[in-house]
């Protein structure tokens, strides 16, 4: 299915996409307040560039990864694992391969992209330069200030954003709504554009950087569209307001945006703070159930500030054992075959046996006896306030190991009675 | 998950190869060390060792993650900077002071979500966590996880194979 490559949500300040398959809702007249808490979505301010992608693989051949701030990308694309395909289907312009397939089972509201919002100049200016002949066609044809008479005319967006419906008479009331925010918004396309996003290589990409400028822009003025999304209550958007919630997240293919849309739920407001607050608060879950996977025994914990509790103390119990080990692996010689690593390597590797007489979770509770010495409590303070929940090995193995690794270190050292008063481990400088 | 941790499908290049050879190089650098020097049992020439040896562990076990992750960058970097100051002293207070001030600040939360003064004790914990907001920070915690697992699994193995 094409649904993978075709990600994204189009913004559609005044049109309603409805796919042969779906049944169409009407486009409630808020769209355009909707919209536009969705275009302001959400500005993930990740130390790098907040990068979110909205796949827009099947205009373009995309398919450069860039590498933008590390981890924010790297965290998005985690998250692309579970994308939400959100599809267009072009009813007008069929013929172009830009078109994103648009998923009959869904009842998106598709959010077409605001380029028909901007001035009628502007948008031209912008298709030009994207180079589509049909993009030429389908600005002359929005070029009309009444957005909604634009969109009657079936041709559809520019291959970028792909379906516009015919359905909106309701939405003309938007269009005008959306024009005035769009004169600062052009302004800001520039400044945008030069942000530091990887250039794309066509026109596509930037038509979509210019969009997502503007989405970015209207977010950086909320103050400016707030007026305008109170002319459009939630109340009544709401009602009108169907389908899933069409959120892409990012896109494995290479096509970047910096922002996300979203779309507000049957009966959720519209705010655009609320909507970015959902967003977040779902990405946050999903790594959150992500997470309750890996701990284990978090399977029925339900909360947030109870698994976090369980989180913190895995990765505790986790560090102390590598400390444990390193202590251990400090302490302990290795035999005369060691000069053969590469056997140990792949021993190491290609282990598949349990733990056998190795420390389990380590020292857990059975190390504050052994550590009464005094010697590692520094080292180790918290252990025995770790849970115990973890799995422990056997208590005889645990003994005779932890006494070897004693033995091995403190056989003639008198010193370590010294410590013995002291809480911590502090050697004497 | 499991493609995240692998380059390749060469096995040869998985993080856990990968970690499990530069800690056994490393390992065995150390224990050369070792024992060329004067093998001394103090409490002192003990901790250092298994400071070597902690520090030698957690820097293959990034090296072996590369600079993929923050977590992992924040890691080398640390190590870098500390080793770059040369101060074995301050690396055991740090070690200290890091269990002990885990719990011991409490920043006032200003946000709505419940979990904010644990996201702040779990930002101590993984390395380069200060600068992330919440969701980047159990993105990376999931990941350092999963590389802690392995650290530990591998570290337990070749403990047994040393001590056999």
């Amino acid at each position: 299915m094409d649904g993978h490559e075709n990600e994204g949500i189009l913004q559609c300040p005044s049109l309603q996409c409805p796919s042969s398959g779906m049944s169409t809702n009407p486009l409630p007249e808020k769209v355009s307040g909707m919209i536009m808490n969705s275009v302001s979505m959400y500005k993930h301010s990740n130390g790098a560039d907040p990068f979110f992608s909205s796949g827009w693989d099947p205009l373009v051949s995309l398919s450069h990864n860039e590498n933008f701030g590390g981890s924010s990308m790297v965290s998005h694309r985690e998250f692309a694992s579970t994308p939400y395909p959100i599809v267009l289907e072009n009813q007008g312009i069929s013929g172009t391969s830009h078109l994103v397939q648009y998923p009959s089972s869904s009842t998106f509201v598709e959010l077409v992209p605001k380029l028909p919002c901007l001035g009628s100049g502007s948008f031209s200016d912008m298709v030009n330069s994207f180079g589509l002949p049909e993009c030429s066609q389908i600005a002359n044809s929005e070029c009309p200030q009444n957005y909604a008479s634009s969109k009657e005319g079936g041709t559809g967006r520019t291959s970028t954003n792909g379906a516009l419906s015919q359905d909106d008479r309701q939405i003309s009331a938007e269009g005008a709504v959306g024009s005035s925010p769009n004169a600062k918004r052009r302004k800001r396309v520039s400044d945008y554009n030069n942000s530091p996003v990887s250039p794309r290589q066509n026109a596509e990409g930037e038509m979509e950087k210019d969009l997502s400028g503007q989405s970015s822009d209207v977010q950086k003025e909320p103050d400016e569209k707030k007026p305008k999304t109170e002319q459009n209550p939630g109340s009544n958007f709401r009602g009108k307001q169907t389908g899933k919630q069409g959120k892409n997240a990012s896109s494995a293919d290479g096509f970047k945006e910096n922002y996300i849309h979203v779309r507000a739920r049957r009966g959720q407001a519209t705010n655009s703070h609320s909507l970015a607050e959902r967003v977040r608060r779902e990405k946050i879950s999903e790594r959150m159930r992500l997470l309750q996977e890996l701990v284990p025994g978090c399977n029925k914990i339900t909360g947030k500030a109870v698994m976090l509790d369980e989180i913190i103390n895995y990765v505790q119990s986790l560090q102390q054992q590598v400390e444990f080990l390193s202590m251990k692996l400090a302490t302990v010689n290795p035999e005369q075959n060691v000069d053969i690593e590469q056997i140990l390597s792949k021993d190491i590797i290609n282990s598949r046996r349990g733990t056998g007489a190795i420390l389990g979770f380590v020292p857990g509770t059975s190390s504050s006896h052994r550590f009464h010495r005094g010697t590692f409590q520094g080292t180790l303070p918290s252990i025995s306030s770790t849970t115990s929940k973890y799995p422990l090995l056997p208590q005889t193995v645990l003994d005779n190991e932890l006494h070897g690794l004693f033995q091995v270190g403190f056989d003639s050292c008198p010193a370590v009675d010294n410590l013995g008063s002291n809480g911590h481990f502090k050697p004497e400088l | 998950m499991n493609p995240r941790r692998s380059i390749s499908s060469n096995p040869a290049s998985t993080v856990k190869s990968r970690f499990t050879n530069g800690f056994l190089k490393a390992l065995l650098r150390i224990n050369r060390q070792r024992i060329t020097s004067t093998t001394a049992y103090t409490p002192r020439e003990i901790f250092r060792g298994y400071l070597r040896v902690k520090i030698a562990a957690d820097v293959s076990m990034a090296s072996a993650i590369g600079s993929r992750r923050a977590w992992s960058r924040a890691m080398l970097r640390k190590v870098r900077s500390h080793g770059r100051d040369g101060a074995q002293v301050r690396r055991m207070s740090f070690l200290a002071m890091r269990k002990r001030n885990l719990y011991g600040k409490k920043i006032k939360c200003v946000e709505e979500d419940v979990g904010c003064y644990q996201a702040n004790v779990l930002r101590k914990l993984v390395p380069g966590g200060a600068a992330m907001d919440m969701c980047c920070l159990l993105g990376e915690t999931a990941h350092y996880i999963k590389c802690l697992n392995t650290q530990v699994k591998v570290m337990r193995r070749i403990a047994e194979v040393f001590s056999t």
